[in-house]
């Protein structure tokens, strides 16, 4: 009986997910979606930042603090940095993140994710953003 | 010398070729005989193969052109006469009368409001829509000026009525305007007259006098938002929503009894475009497209053409259409046709037929010929001085840019018009910026502190229907206007205008706005316009914010207005609450290094370079072979000129070891790119491993592309000697007297060997079908008696001399039709001698057709040179999902990449013939050289700045930085009464890019961002949660 109740509040939940795309690579592929109309949930806020490696660890802790269900950090592939090496600051500084300070604020770790997507995945842009908000409606909400 | 150029004609190619000459340092005359710049691009509603909306990416441009201080614009103005010779003409220029003060006009349109309900057909909507006797040709134009039809106005004509000049509060109306005269000096002449799709003229089996068949081109104005119905897709006759739709291909052209003999090239592609948005606009709509050859020869235009009928269920018949006729009960259509897959004639009832109907040069194409003394060709497209170089007239100093020389789409276009206005600097060198001037904005940037309150404006784009139908833009309009310092909010119906962009202005200055946000489409392309709007209006530039309701919103989430339009509100407030902590910015200027690097030694790579070189700048041709030429080595003879290649080849290798500004590398690779636009360091290695290091300004990619060897494929496999691919063919035609041909009597040749595939190579390589056709015309010269069969599936002959080209050689061959559920089967007959039997299901006739044969010879797509991977990585550049590099965008930016300062072209780009790639190397050489003249850059303002405050000197940022742009230096902190010497990092402003990877690296936050500090992003953050959480408590 439980367990269908939250099936059902599961079904309704529709999460808060932010994602901070780099300008070269994720907001152009993002762009790349929308020419080519592929359709993906609208429960995404974009916020555009030149580079994934100007994604402060803080902002992801902010949006946590204030109930986001889900925060994705996207930018260029490795090797690919329009900024040579910035998404390299971003990987690494991510496994801080992930390490010590997800699992210490008890936060579970599938709802911080780093995806690379390219000024060509339009495709793959609407698969990531389509597979983590199905992710983190599987989690359900973030309560405190 | 003068430097100053005339352009002809204000389509997308006048207007390409305008502004890159501005930027080349050359004053530009941009005469239009018509009312407002925009040409055929203007008209249509989106452009294939990504379907963008057609006016949104055009109509920055034509403001550019309206803004630029170096161009004057005459529009309403036609050619006269000229004298003189390149470098020094006198032309006549004719002003004819709009009976309104252009300079006056405010384009406020009272005057069209109060002017008596006469109507006439508007040209602009091809006659569907009505105009009154004054007058502007579409809301968008520029200029913004209204002018009077004196063949209709009851003051021009009868001598009554007047109104317009009573209600003209600008009192720009001016019945007395006659014709003027107009003479200008000038250096250089480009013709770039465009196009004109007069269905009129096809005889009446197509049917274009019924109502309800319209042409192609009328079709683009139904669908367009703007258009005569609104957008909705409506039939003429009777104004209800049709639900058969026919398209109808090669309406007209490749017909030698319509007096077209050529393939006008785009209607494979703008077909599948228009039936695709019919279906996104009515989803019980019907496409049939009536068919020929599908030729969708560009950059991923066959996987459209596959998209149409996979992804929208749009229905395509191989067909020769006999009749159309109507039926004058419903005004319905009956297309009488052969269908050519069963061999019947069937007939179709469709509700409305549109007509892919022939297009020819523009009226007026033979007079302007006469007066600028140039030559036509056979198809009355301006003919080109040689094969090699399509850019330039018959006459010295007049260049030909876009459809007015040949069909050609919009990318081709545009490459052609940077290619021009190159070759015109390389003629007037020697008087670049004599006559230019540099803009100013007349409004004095206005000082906004942080501390004063802000005051924002907003404008929500409706983008025509792009978002407005998918997205409750007033809901969004109204819930932006409660927002805390949103002092003014107002929708619009393209915000990216002309006449928007005096809005702007208008509002920023009527509320005293300090910060101004514009909701729509995406930055990448449209930010520049909207601060540069700012700007005029005395705004810095880094006060305006844009968000992007259209790719994020309105294009993803098409069935789920609530919720993009949530998404939108969500968005607008969350750009809202950063706009609050706008700060204005300085941008500091970059000296450019005056020289390139070209990467490929190829036809492209050769011309490139010479083109740089010949405007006075170094520059460094970097080639991995033994020799210069690229393909063109392997080449026999040239389609369709008959030429042989190495003729060409020789020539242009021979101006190019000549030139004394050209260092050239063989055999070396790069090893090392540093730096960024204006200041690269090039590291590269030749065969001895000898490191050579030099700097340059920009750089261009001309890697090429090279045949796929088909191993496996058709009994291909290195060991039958006689399955050979076609351009082991050229080599051995080449090379060999025709001896080899001995003991062949039977050759068959197979197209479409492995592209144009369901998977992995899915697109047509354009240049296989002409190649082949070549081929076989020669073989036949050498051995006559030769029995040639072609297997093909479609014959991609566009471009203006291919369709003749075959039609002369189609004689020389038996062609057999194949399809891919179909694949013709080989094997190889037992024997010493090589021998193969054929098995073909030809689908004209319907039948599995058996023979033998002594030679295969296979045509395979062109594909991207090897390695590209790790070039694209040194450089920073994408490449695309078939391998080759991804340009800027595709249709307005096919030379750029997004990176400033790198360019592409040739076939790195795209498989093409010589021609395209000469006239893309051109093109690629005119965007590098843009900056190489211009000397200096202006650096962005978004750069990385330290408090010096909270640094703590750790050098943290120092070791993140990927430019070395931020150094610890020595600097004295006071501390009470104590003077203490301490590290600091300072970053050096014109090495930062502003990437922000120091400042989320700081452990202590004395790092900012320009434009994305921490409080920006953070009440960003703050304020799309913090609202939506409160009210979750709240539950």
């Amino acid at each position: 009986m439980t367990k269908a109740v939250s099936q059902v509040e599961k079904e309704d939940f529709e999460p808060y997910i932010l994602v901070f795309c780099c300008n070269w690579c994720s907001y152009a592929g993002a762009d790349l979606a929308g020419v080519s109309r592929f359709q993906y949930p609208p429960n995404v806020r974009i916020i555009r930042v030149m580079c994934s490696g100007r994604v402060d660890p803080a902002f992801v802790l902010r949006a946590l603090k204030n109930r986001a269900d889900g925060v994705l950090i996207s930018g260029c592939h490795i090797g690919d940095c329009h900024y040579i090496s910035g998404n390299e600051y971003t990987r690494d500084r991510f496994e801080r993140l992930y390490n010590i300070i997800i699992k210490q604020l008890g936060v579970n770790e599938k709802r911080v994710k780093l995806e690379w997507v390219s000024a060509s995945e339009g495709k793959r842009f609407a698969k990531v953003i389509t597979d983590f908000t199905s992710e983190i409606k599987e989690l359900g909400p973030l309560r405190k | 010398m003068e430097g100053s150029v005339l352009v002809i004609g204000g389509g997308i190619a006048g207007i390409q070729c305008s502004l890159d000459l501005t930027e080349l340092g050359y004053k530009v005359f941009l005469v239009e005989r018509t009312p407002s710049i925009g040409g055929r691009m203007a008209q249509l509603d989106k452009t294939f193969p990504t379907n963008d909306c057609s006016l949104c990416i055009l109509a920055p441009k034509m403001v550019e052109v309206f803004r630029n201080p170096n161009i004057e614009l005459l529009t309403y103005h036609e050619v006269k006469e000229i004298t003189g010779a390149a470098g020094d003409f006198t032309i006549t220029i004719l002003k004819k009368p709009r009976y309104i003060d252009e300079t006056k006009c405010k384009g406020c349109g009272d005057c069209a409001t109060k002017c008596p309900k006469i109507e006439v057909p508007n040209l602009f909507d091809m006659n569907l829509g009505k105009r009154k006797s004054i007058y502007i040709p579409f809301p968008q134009a520029v200029p913004p000026v209204y002018l009077i039809d004196p063949k209709l106005c009851l003051k021009l004509t009868k001598g009554v009525c007047g109104v317009c000049e009573k209600v003209c509060e600008a009192e720009a109306i001016d019945y007395e305007q006659k014709p003027q005269d107009i003479q200008l000096n000038i250096g250089a002449i480009v013709v770039a007259t465009g196009f004109e799709m007069p269905a009129e003229k096809l005889s009446l089996r197509w049917g274009y006098q019924y109502e309800n068949v319209v042409s192609a081109l009328e079709y683009e104005r139904i669908l367009c938002a703007s258009g005569p119905f609104g957008g909705h897709v409506l039939r003429p006759s009777d104004h209800e929503e049709p639900e058969k739709i026919a398209f109808i291909q090669c309406a007209g052209s490749r017909d030698l009894h319509e007096g077209v003999p050529y393939c006008s090239s785009v209607c494979c592609t703008y077909t599948a475009k228009e039936a695709i948005i019919t279906k996104e606009h009515s989803e019980k709509s019907e496409c049939y497209v009536f068919r020929h050859d599908i030729r969708a020869y560009g950059k991923n235009f066959y996987e459209f053409t596959q998209r149409a009928q996979q992804e929208y269920g749009v229905k395509y018949y191989q067909t020769k259409i006999s009749q159309i006729r109507e039926d004058p009960e419903t005004n319905d259509l009956l297309i009488h046709y052969e269908d050519l897959k069963t061999g019947e004639f069937k007939d179709f009832k469709a509700n409305l037929v549109v007509l892919a109907s022939p297009l020819v040069a523009s009226r007026g194409t033979n007079e302007l010929a006469e007066i600028l003394g140039i030559e036509l060709d056979q198809y009355n497209f301006f003919k080109e001085r040689s094969y090699f170089n399509k850019l330039q007239s018959s006459k010295d100093g007049i260049f030909l840019c876009g459809f007015c020389q040949g069909p050609m789409d919009i990318p081709e276009t545009v490459a052609d018009a940077s290619g021009v206005a190159s070759q015109v600097a390389t003629l007037l060198n020697s008087v670049k910026f004599t006559q230019i001037k540099e803009k100013e904005f007349e409004e004095p940037e206005k000082e906004v502190k942080t501390s004063e309150e802000s005051r924002i404006g907003v404008l929500i784009c409706h983008c025509g229907i792009n978002i407005g139908k998918y997205v409750d833009v007033p809901d969004v309009v109204e819930e932006i206007k409660k927002l805390p310092n949103v002092v003014h909010c107002e929708a619009n119906l393209y915000s990216c205008s002309s006449d928007s962009q005096e809005r702007i202005k208008e509002v920023i200055k009527e509320n005293d706005l300090n910060r101004f946000i514009v909701a729509s489409c995406t930055p990448r392309t449209h930010e520049t316009l909207f601060q540069v709007t700012c700007q005029e209006a005395g705004l810095n530039k880094y006060l305006f914010e844009m968000v992007n309701i259209r790719d994020q919103c309105s294009w993803v989430h098409m069935t789920e207005r609530e919720a993009a339009t949530e998404k939108s509100i969500d968005l607008v407030k969350m750009a809202v609450a950063k706009a609050r902590l706008l700060k204005p910015q300085k941008e500091e200027t970059l000296n450019i290094i005056p020289s390139a690097l070209v990467i490929g030694g190829g036809v492209a790579g050769m011309s490139a370079a010479l083109n740089i070189a010949e405007q006075g700048f170094e520059t460094y041709l970097v080639e991995t072979e033994n020799k210069l030429g690229g393909i063109l080595n392997y080449l026999n003879i040239l389609s369709p000129i008959q030429e042989k290649g190495s003729i060409f080849l020789n020539e242009i290798i021979e101006k190019v070891k000549k030139n004394k500004n050209i260092k050239i590398f063989l055999e070396s690779k790069l090893e090392n790119i540093k730096g960024y636009i204006g200041n690269y360091d090039i590291a590269v290695g030749d065969k001895e491993k000898v490191i050579h290091d030099f700097k340059v300004g920009t750089i261009i990619v001309a890697t090429g592309g090279k045949e796929l060897k088909p191993n496996g494929l058709f009994q291909y496999n290195g060991k039958n000697q006689n399955v050979i691919t076609q351009l082991e063919l050229e080599q051995k035609l080449k090379d060999q007297n025709g001896a080899w041909l001995k003991n062949i009597n039977r050759i068959t040749t197979i197209l479409c060997v492995n592209s144009r595939q369901k998977e992995g190579i899915t697109y047509c390589s354009n240049i296989c079908c002409a190649t082949a056709i070549k081929n076989i015309n020669i073989l036949k010269e050498i051995k006559p008696e030769l029995e040639i069969t072609v297997l093909y599936r479609d014959l991609q002959m566009a471009k203006k001399e291919f369709e003749d080209y075959y039609r002369q050689r189609r004689k020389d061959a038996i062609f057999l039709r194949y399809d891919l559920t179909n694949i013709p089967e080989i094997t190889r007959k037992r024997g010493a001698r090589e021998n193969y039997e054929i098995k073909v299901f030809d689908t004209n006739l319907q039948e599995e057709i058996e023979f033998q044969t002594d030679l295969i010879i296979l045509s395979t797509p062109m594909i991207p040179a090897d390695n590209l991977e790790e070039l694209a990585k040194m450089l920073k550049v994408p490449i695309d999902k078939n391998g080759f590099f991804l340009e800027a965008h595709v249709k307005l930016r096919p030379l750029d990449f997004a990176t400033d300062g790198i360019f592409l072209c040739g076939c790195a780009q795209w498989p093409k013939n010589i021609q395209d790639s000469i006239s893309q190397a051109s093109g690629a050489a005119g965007r590098a050289s843009r900056f190489l003249s211009a000397k200096q850059i202006k650096t962005s303002g978004l750069i990385s700045e330290v408090n010096p405050d909270k640094c703590i000197g750790c050098g943290k940022c120092v070791e993140t930085c990927p430019y070395n742009a931020i150094e610890l230096l020595d600097t004295k902190m006071e501390f009470e009464d104590l003077d203490l010497n301490i590290k600091q990092s300072y970053i050096n402003s014109a090495l930062c890019k502003g990437c922000g990877t120091c400042a989320a690296t700081c452990p202590v936050g004395a790092i900012s961002v320009k434009h994305y500090d921490f409080d920006q992003i953070g009440v960003m953050i703050d304020s799309y949660l913090l609202e939506k959480t409160k009210s979750l408590e709240e539950l």
